[in-house]
Parts: structure tokens; C-alpha cells; sequence
């Protein structure tokens, strides 16, 4: 039983933090339909924004998560760097393919940029801790208070993303660009602008996984986003991909099949596992758990 | 006239090639003991061999079928290791003793297209299913394939680390199986472009039939061409398949030419040039839909690769520039995002390089180019 | 004009990119010229590390600790009169590159070769190393089957065999009956220590009763295998990872999934406390106890002038990589002197006369047939000290104990 509550534990730590990436993943996924694999390289930028503005926080005597407002500034400036100097050129001539590709060489980019920065190098540096220790125990078994605060920010996050492209302005333009760029043009709906604040926004809400991943797994690396946000992806892609509720539902699917194949099946092959979930989950139902089919139109 | 002109076209590059495949039999047995050809010119010749059969294969998926796999890597590890491992269980049969003789050849042939099989195999049975899906959905399955492969054979009890890549293991492929060390890589070279030339034959030969101009329907418009009764899930799993085969045979000649294999190598993105990231690089570069383009990025990007690592006129550059060495990757990528940014369809776009029509080819680009002018002088008059 | 802007913009970035990398090189060794005293050419050194890549930790390391070894050398006089001169190639961690690197210096006339760092890129090359008669000498190199007799291979450090038995060998004279593994089923240094581990501890009657296992090596969350070294009710864990997820993760998720006994590990543990979390629960690191190649603290004048003059120049303790790289220069120092030449062939059967005794930093050794070192492992053991972790020496283990 211990060991099963203990499993659960791990498997929504992990759930909890893929859901917060999963929900940015969907934000900019939702809108322009394109893979942002550079999406796990803004986590990293917020870690590593992070790693230098934690000690400036503690000294000024703000809290140790404050460092995240920064964190969330410099990330947006890169989300909006990267469409502006990557992302929309491309779009603009190209196909889905080449904008994809140009998602992976901004990956790339961004990886290699912050190795070769000498501040930051190849090395992985750890971070301080940013909340205190201390959880639940349920049967014997600590739920760590982190984790609780990780799932109740994904919980708020999803509620006012949602409230929020359903009800602002600004929301309702992002769903009509994603339905339909030329519709959205003839409405009067500016869709670079559009795009611009879905990056912003989007990789904000990288910067407050980024805060939320250190406080429980406090090691910071250059290729760090490259796993952390393929899965991610694969958990928004499980929950319906541009749904917001269901970005949070895949993650937490995600991160429990990674826990329990480690504690039940085999602890060696538990990244196998998460994308034969998502193998099976495709092949079943493409468009994810909470996706609705849709026709092609020709 | 039309048909005796291919025909022409087919006999001119056969000739061309035996004569060039002649000429460097001769120039091998002239200076194979030398220490440049048999350290330098062999080991980068093998490595360029598997590059393009790599990178051309992908393109038939990447640029003639327009899909985006991100695993092709993946196919590449299960022809290496099925070759690998094939070998040794010969070796140990007692099948050859030495790595000399014809017995030795067909064992090195077999190993070749097993891997290539087997790789074709596990390509359908992957394929069936994740062509289902397009586009982001299926770079996103491909990508998940690679790493399940990966971690499939880490933890098959006689390969991954147990097996192969582990000292021991990887010493024995080296002596008894079919690891080539120095001087084995130029006695065998010609099998290596042998069996390169043999591939891109076969690739071009696809890319020409009726198959081939079958995928570029659907890569153009899927519900065209499958309205005018092209089975597309069949065409699709066929060339996903197909491509699959050559990613094994690249497989078995990167066995060939490494002593040791250690599945990092085939990971999804890893520190070296080899992966399945860098061949989308090599295809984008090159051209979608021009396997010559391929050829030329996949020689250019080892050739960058291995020159910026140990050229020696790299020590004679300021020392900026060879900081920027430091990081290849980095500028691996900078260059990938310029040239999808100003020509999206890479370098040689769709255009074929081709001995017979060379002459026609220069001949337009010169014309376009001197209508070019015109127009720009025209256009400058009326202003 | 837009496009022109964009290609502007572009080549900015380029620039910027390039600037912030273009400082960061460090130069080589100081060629011959630094010693006038120099007679002749100079002799090639090669070395082959992974400086760019995810291993580029240990590439510095290893450059570290010969381009100090190499000055050191070079301004007391050279070998044999004539000064040493490095050539560094980039293997990137890829046993590929690592090809391309030995047959890069091979092509430029070097006969002694350090290098690699991981097995798996040093048996891409052992073969090559005999088939062209250069000596290679692996500062890191830890798979059994490197180095074998008859041979051009030689090493610095000891084998898997005997770094994994030291721990089992540990684990039963301090009397735990109970042991279990956690390790890395994909990479080789994890698995071949864990190859090691478990059959020393077939040898001494230890049981092994739960063995469990992460996909890669740098995993985020170990919880649930030591859940289950609870439930085993293990005494002992053996779990040979690297100091990047030992300090941050490891450990204080074992004590957080109330796993209280011993953790074990290898030389990976070396430069662990400089990774722990600032303001966590330090004392999670009390029992965590780990085999290296050498104690930094030691009293010996040998170690400490090393370890003077390593912070002197990079100031840092060095890891034991460094030292090990450091050893390999002056390995070939003794060896060339007792040949008497530098002579590829003739360094070769000077290492190969297992007579030679050098004495270096990881201790004070002869080669077995093989070409591996016949000397101690140092087990050390982890514990907190108000806001920092200490490193301190347990035992110098110089043979296994019989079963």
C-alpha cells in the first residue's frame, strides 16, 4: 500500500511539473499549429534566469520565488525574439515542414548559445532552495508541499488561461486565428500581433514552470528542455492538443505512467512507456483524450 | 527521342562511374600503405559513404513523400547492431577465421542486407500504424520510435551495454566480427562504395518511377492524389519503409568502420554530428527532393564537421574564429536557420544534378540569369 | 527592406553569438618556446578529450591536469633534454570522433597519445592504437577490456573489477548482509560497476536483494527505487551515477522515500558537494560513502604540491580526473626515461616492463601484464558540517581481501 500512495506521490511531482509545460506547449500549439520544440529551451532560459536572480532576490530581502517575475520577463522577450526573427519569416514563405525545422534549429540554437555563454558553460549548476522542505505524510509517505503548490498553480493557470481565451478580447482573437488566419485578417484581427502575445504568453508560462521544476528537481543544464519538453508535448498531445484542460489531464497521465512503470514494471524502461502510451492513445483516438475529431476540409 | 536520351543519360553515368571507380582502384593500390590515405582519406571516405546513404534515404521520406521523421536514426541503430551482432555469431560459428577471402565477403554482403531487411522490417511495422497520423503528429511518433529503440536495445540481454558496446564485446567486433580497423577500411573501402553507389542507384531509380512520381503527388496534394486513385497508405508505408531499408545498410557500414558501437550514438540528439537531428540538417541543406543535394550537404557537413575538429590549418586562424570552433553545434544552427530563412527550399531546392543534362542546365542558368540582367536594366530605364 | 533588416538582424545575432564564445578559449599548452634550455625537436603529446558536448566537464579536467603536468615538466628542463609540446583533439564524447581524433594526431606524427575519457570511445581506438604502434594511455578508462597483455594500451586509474569489488569488499567487513543497486542499465560506467559490484558480492557471501534501474543517466527522480530498497529492506545501496544527480537528487530523495542505510558509490561521487542544494537538509548526505582514485586532503608531499599548484593556477581543488590526466604525463616521463628515447616502440615495452614503479599523484604504483595500475582505491565518506558537505577519508584499500 505504502509503496503504491508512494508511486502516486512521484507520479503527480512529475505530472504536476509536465502538466505546467504541457500548458504552455498548448497555448502557442493551439494557435499557430506549430511544434515549439525551443518551448523546453524557454524553461531552461528561465532556469538559468533564475540561477542568477534567486541570490539578487534573497539579497533585496523579496522571497526566494519573486526571482520569477524576471525569469518570466526575460522569457516572453525571448518567445517574442524567436517569432519575430525565426518563426514568422518562415511562416511566411515556407511550409509547416520548414517552419518545423526551424522550430528544432532554434532549439538548437538556444541550447548551444547558452553553453557557449561563459557565464553559463556546459556544466550543470544546482539551485538554492526556493521553498521549505516539508509535505503531508499520508501512510507513511511525505506528499511534499511543493508538489501540492505545483498542482494547485497548474489548476489556477489552466482555470484563467481558459477564462481567458474564452473571455477577452485578446483570447477570443487567438482562438479565431487559430481557426482561420484569413477569417481572422477580414475581422479586423491583427494575427502577427496575435501571435506575438500567444508567444509572450506562452513562454511566461514557461518561466513559471521553470520556477516550479527547481523547487523540486534543482538542477539546471543546457539540455535540459529537450526531454522535459518532448514530453510535455506528448502529454499535450495526449489530452487533445490546444485544449487547455486537457494539456493538465495529459500531463498528469503522463507523469503517473512514468511513476508506475517505474515501481511496477520496469524502472529502466519508463520513457519507452510514456511514448507507447502515446503510440496507443494516437492510433485510438488521434485527437488526443479530450480532442474532438474534425474532417478535413478540402 | 525522349526515351533514348534516359537511356543515353543511364550509359554516360555508367561509364563515368567505372571509369572513376577504376581510377581509384588504381590510386587505392598505389598509395594504400601510405599513412594520409590509409588515416585520413579511408576512415572520412567510410564515414561520408554512411552519411549519404543517411541522408538521401531520409530525403525520400523528408522531401519526395514530405513526411518529417525524426527517428531515422533509430533504423540506423538496428542495422548496425543487427550487423554487428550477425557477424560475431558468425565468427563464433566458425563461418571465416580471418577477414580475408570470399567466405568473409558474403558474410560482410549478408550482414549488409540483413541489417537493411531487418531495418525495412521494423520500418512497416512502425510505419503501419504512425502514418496513420501526419504531419507534427508524426515527427512526434518517429521521434518517440527512436527513443523506444534506443531503450529497447539497452536493455536486450545480448546487445546494448551487455553486449557490444562494453570493452570486451566491442574489442571482439573489432577482431573477429566485422570492425574494421585502419588497414581492413582501405582493403574493404571499395565494398563501402560499392554498396553507397549500389543505394543511390536503387534510390534514384525509385524516385524515377511511376512510384516515385506517386509519393510527389501525395507530398504535393494528399486528397488529389488519392482522388485520382493513387493508394496513398500504401505508396506512404512503402517509401517509409524503403528509407528504412537504406538507414540499415547505413547502419551496417557505420558497424563497419567503428570498432564499438554504444546506442548514444543513435539518440535523438546527442553531441555528435551522427543523429537524427543533423540528418533533417543535412536533408534541409541539401534540398528537399534532391537526393544530389543531399550527397553534396551530407559530404559538406562532415567535411565542415571533421576539418573544424582536427584540420591542422585551424591552429594558423585568430583565436576568435577558433572560439567559435568551439562550438560547432552552435553554428550548425545559426547556418540552418539562414539558409530555411532565405532559400526554404535548401540549397539545390528540387534540382537534380545529372552528367547528360549538365550542358542543358548550365546553358539555362546562364540564360536566366542573363534575362535577369535584362529585366534589372529595364527596370532601371523606366525608373 | 524588410529582408534586408532581417538579414542584418541575422547577422547580428551571428556576430553576438560569436563574440560571446570568442573570448572563452583557452590556450593550450605553452609550446617549446617557453624553455631555452630545449635541445632539438619537441616531443608530441596528444590528447583526446570530450571538450565540447555533455562531457565537456571532463574535457577541461583532463586539459587541466596535463597542460599543468606538461609546464611543470617543460620548465624543469623536458624529457630527455627535449621540451613537450600538447596537441588537444575534440572527441565530443563520440567514439566516432574519437577516430577521427586519434587518426588526426597519428597523421601528424604523435606516438604517445592520452586519452579517451569514457570506455566506450576509448575501445573505438585500442585497436587502432596497436595496429599503428602508438601508445595510448587512458586517463579514465575504467572497462575491464581495455587494456589487455602484448599490447600498446596502458591506463591510469583501475579497473571496473576492482573499483566495483572494493565496494562489495566494503560492504562486508562492515558487516552489511544486505545490499541492493541502483544504477544505469544504459550507460557503461554505471552497468559495469554494477557488473563488478555483484559478482564481489557473489564472492563474499553479501546478498544482493534488490536491484533496480534508471532508463538514463541523468533521470530526475530516484523516489521510487529506493521505495523500493525500503520495502528490501536493503542495509547498503550501491548506485554508481555521477556527481550531477548524487548531489541535487539522488540522495535527498532516498532519505526523503525514508531510505536511511548506506549509499555507496564510485569516483563519479568526486565534485559532488559543489552540486548540493543551498539551504536543503544536509544531513542527508551523513552515510553516503564512495571509492576514489585519490584523497586530495592526503598529507603527502606529492599530493599536496600538486594540489597547490592545480588551485594556484585554476582555483579549484582538482577533481580526480586531473589528477589522473596529470599522472598519464608523468607516467611517460618515467617511461621515456627509463627507455631512454621517446621512441614510440621503446615507450611501449618500457610500460610493458611491469618493473617500472611511478610514483604519481593516485599513488605510487606498478602495471599488471595487462597495463592497468596495481595500486589502492581510497574509500571516503560524505558528511554535513554546518552549510557545507566534507569529504573524509575512511580507508586506503591497496588489494582486495579474499573471500
Amino acid at each position: 500500500m505504502s509503496t503504491f500512495i508512494q508511486t502516486l506521490a512521484v507520479g503527480l511531482r512529475l505530472g504536476s511539473i509536465y502538466a505546467l509545460v504541457a500548458l504552455g506547449y498548448t497555448m502557442v500549439y493551439g494557435i499557430i499549429r506549430l511544434i515549439n520544440f525551443a518551448h523546453g529551451d524557454f524553461i531552461m532560459v528561465g532556469g538559468y534566469t533564475m540561477i542568477f536572480t534567486v541570490p539578487m532576490a534573497t539579497a533585496l530581502g523579496l522571497p526566494a520565488w519573486a526571482a520569477v517575475l524576471a525569469a518570466i520577463v526575460v522569457c516572453a522577450l525571448v518567445g517574442m525574439g524567436t517569432e519575430l526573427i525565426a518563426y514568422r519569416p518562415v511562416r511566411k514563405k515556407g511550409t509547416n515542414m520548414t517552419a518545423l525545422i526551424t522550430a528544432i534549429a532554434m532549439s538548437l540554437f538556444l541550447e548551444n548559445l547558452a553553453q557557449a555563454i561563459p557565464a553559463i558553460g556546459p556544466n550543470p549548476k544546482v539551485a538554492s532552495q526556493i521553498f521549505a522542505a516539508g509535505g503531508l505524510r499520508i501512510a507513511g509517505v511525505t506528499l511534499e508541499y511543493t508538489t501540492l503548490l505545483t498542482i494547485a498553480i497548474s489548476a489556477v493557470v489552466m482555470v484563467v488561461l481558459y477564462e481567458f481565451t474564452q473571455k477577452t478580447r485578446l483570447g477570443r482573437a487567438m482562438r479565431c486565428v487559430s481557426e482561420d488566419k484569413e477569417a481572422a485578417t477580414l475581422m479586423g484581427i491583427n494575427v502577427n500581433h496575435t501571435i506575438l502575445s500567444t508567444f509572450a504568453i506562452g513562454s511566461g508560462l514557461a518561466a513559471v514552470a521553470a520556477l516550479m521544476y527547481m523547487a523540486q528537481y534543482p538542477k539546471i543544464y543546457t539540455t535540459m528542455g529537450s526531454l522535459l519538453g518532448l514530453k510535455a508535448f506528448v502529454a499535450a498531445v495526449l489530452g487533445g492538443i490546444g485544449i487547455i484542460p486537457g494539456a493538465v489531464l495529459g500531463g498528469v497521465v503522463i507523469g503517473l505512467v512514468e511513476s508506475f512503470t517505474t515501481s511496477y514494471i520496469s524502472s529502466s524502461m519508463a520513457d519507452a512507456f510514456v511514448f507507447l502510451i502515446l503510440i496507443v492513445v494516437l492510433i485510438l483516438k488521434p485527437a488526443g483524450i479530450m480532442g474532438k475529431n474534425v474532417g478535413e476540409k478540402v | 527521342m525522349k526515351k533514348n536520351r534516359t537511356k543515353q543519360g543511364y550509359l554516360l553515368n555508367t561509364i563515368v562511374i567505372v571509369v572513376l571507380f577504376a581510377l581509384f582502384q588504381v590510386l587505392t593500390a598505389a598509395m594504400g600503405g601510405s599513412g594520409s590515405f590509409k588515416l585520413v582519406l579511408a576512415p572520412c571516405l567510410w564515414q561520408c559513404c554512411y552519411l549519404i546513404i543517411l541522408a538521401a534515404s531520409l530525403n525520400l521520406v523528408l522531401g519526395f513523400l514530405g513526411q518529417l521523421s525524426l527517428g531515422h536514426c533509430g533504423f540506423m541503430a538496428i542495422g548496425a547492431y543487427t550487423a554487428a551482432l550477425l557477424s560475431l555469431a558468425c565468427e563464433r560459428a566458425g563461418v571465416f577465421e580471418d577477414k580475408e577471402g570470399p567466405v568473409f565477403l558474403a558474410v560482410l554482403i549478408g550482414c549488409i542486407l540483413a541489417a537493411g531487411l531487418l531495418a525495412a522490417l521494423v520500418g512497416l511495422l512502425v510505419g503501419i500504424p504512425a502514418l496513420r497520423l501526419k504531419g507534427d503528429y508524426l515527427a512526434i511518433i518517429t521521434l518517440g520510435f527512436g527513443m523506444i529503440i534506443v531503450n529497447i536495445i539497452n536493455n536486450l540481454p545480448f546487445c546494448g551495454q551487455d553486449g557490444l558496446s562494453l570493452g570486451s564485446a566491442s574489442s571482439s567486433l573489432y577482431k573477429n566480427g566485422l570492425g574494421f580497423g585502419s588497414k581492413g577500411k582501405v582493403s574493404y573501402l571499395w565494398v563501402a562504395l560499392l554498396v553507397t553507389l549500389l543505394c543511390l542507384v536503387m534510390m534514384f531509380m525509385f524516385i524515377r518511377s511511376k512510384y516515385g512520381r506517386a509519393i510527389r503527388a501525395i507530398r504535393d496534394d494528399e486528397i488529389a492524389a488519392s482522388a485520382s486513385g493513387i493508394n496513398t497508405s500504401f505508396y506512404k508505408i512503402m517509401t517509409f519503409s524503403y528509407s528504412a531499408f537504406f538507414a540499415g545498410v547505413a547502419g551496417a557500414l557505420y558497424a563497419c568502420a567503428n570498432a564499438t558501437l554504444s546506442t548514444s550514438s543513435f539518440a535523438f540528439s546527442n553531441g555528435g554530428i551522427l543523429n537524427s537531428t543533423f540528418i533533417v540538417v543535412m536533408v534541409v541543406l541539401g534540398g528537399m527532393g534532391s537526393l544530389t543535394g543531399s550527397i553534396v550537404a551530407a559530404v559538406i557537413m562532415f567535411l565542415v564537421n571533421y576539418q573544424i575538429k582536427n584540420g591542422t590549418w585551424v591552429t594558423a586562424l585568430p583565436a576568435a574564429v577558433q572560439g567559435v570552433f568551439q562550438y560547432p553545434m552552435l553554428v550548425y544552427a545559426i547556418v540552418l536557420i539562414v539558409v530555411i530563412m532565405f532559400r526554404p527550399k535548401g540549397i539545390f531546392g528540387s534540382y537534380e544534378f545529372s552528367l547528360i543534362n549538365l550542358g542543358r542546365d548550365l546553358k539555362a542558368v546562364r540564360l536566366r540569369k542573363a534575362a535577369e540582367r535584362a529585366e534589372r536594366k529595364e527596370a532601371k530605364a523606366h525608373a | 527592406m524588410k529582408r534586408r533588416f532581417l538579414s542584418i538582424l541575422l547577422a547580428g545575432c551571428l556576430a553576438a553569438s560569436l563574440t560571446a564564445c570568442g573570448g572563452t578559449k583557452e590556450e593550450s599548452a605553452a609550446p617549446a618556446d617557453s624553455g631555452d634550455s630545449a635541445s632539438g625537436e619537441p616531443i608530441l603529446l596528444g590528447t583526446i578529450s570530450p571538450n565540447t558536448g555533455n562531457l565537456a566537464a571532463y574535457g577541461t579536467a583532463i586539459m587541466n591536469g596535463v597542460n599543468l603536468a606538461v609546464e611543470e615538466i617543460n620548465a624543469a628542463g623536458g624529457v630527455l633534454g627535449s621540451q613537450i609540446q600538447v596537441i588537444n583533439a575534440d572527441d565530443q564524447g563520440d567514439p566516432t570522433e574519437c577516430m577521427n581524433a586519434f587518426n588526426s594526431l597519428v597523421s601528424q606524427g604523435v606516438g604517445l597519445i592520452i586519452g579517451s575519457v569514457t570506455s566506450s570511445c576509448t575501445s573505438a581506438i585500442t585497436d587502432s592504437a596497436n595496429e599503428e604502434e602508438v601508445v595510448l594511455t587512458s586517463p579514465s578508462s575504467t572497462a575491464d577490456s581495455i587494456t589487455t597483455e602484448d599490447d600498446y594500451v596502458f591506463r591510469a586509474c583501475y579497473a571496473d573489477s576492482f573499483q566495483g569489488a572494493i565496494a562489495a569488499a566494503y560492504a562486508k567487513q562492515a558487516g552489511y548482509a544486505k545490499v541492493g543497486v541502483v544504477y544505469c542499465a544504459a550507460d557503461t560506467y554505471s552497468k559495469g560497476l554494477y557488473d563488478s559490484f555483484s559478482a564481489a558480492c557473489e564472492k563474499y557471501g553479501v546478498e544482493v536483494a534488490a536491484v533496480e534501474s534508471t532508463a538514463s543517466m541523468d533521470v530526475q527522480d530516484y523516489t521510487n527505487q529506493f521505495a523500493s530498497m525500503v520495502n528490501a529492506g536493503v542495509e547498503l545501496v550501491y548506485a554508481p551515477y555521477y556527481y550531477d544527480v548524487i548531489g541535487p537528487y539522488l540522495v535527498t530523495q532516498a532519505r526523503a522515500a525514508s531510505y536511511t542505510g548506506i549509499i555507496m558509490g564510485a569516483d563519479g561521487y568526486d565534485g559532488a558537494p559543489s552540486y548540493v542544494v543551498e539551504g536543503a537538509d544536509l544531513t542527508a548526505f551523513n552515510g553516503v560513502y564512495w571509492t576514489n582514485h585519490y584523497d586530495p586532503a592526503d598529507e603527502s608531499a606529492l599530493v599536496q604540491n600538486f594540489v597547490k599548484a592545480f588551485q594556484d593556477k585554476y582555483g579549484e581543488i582538482p577533481m580526480a580526473m586531473s589528477a589522473l590526466a596529470y599522472d598519464c604525463v608523468y607516467m611517460y616521463k618515467t617511461a621515456m626515461e627509463a627507455a631512454g628515447s621517446a621512441d614510440p616502440a621503446a615507450v611501449r615495452d618500457a610500460m610493458a616492463d611491469n618493473s617500472l614503479t611511478y610514483e604519481c599523484v593516485t599513488g605510487t604504483f606498478t602495471l599488471d601484464e595487462s597495463g592497468t595500475p596495481v595500486k589502492g582505491a581510497t574509500i571516503v565518506f560524505f558528511a554535513s558540517e554546518g552549510s557545507e558537505v566534507t569529504t573524509t577519508l575512511v580507508d586506503v584499500v591497496k588489494e582486495l581481501p579474499e573471500a
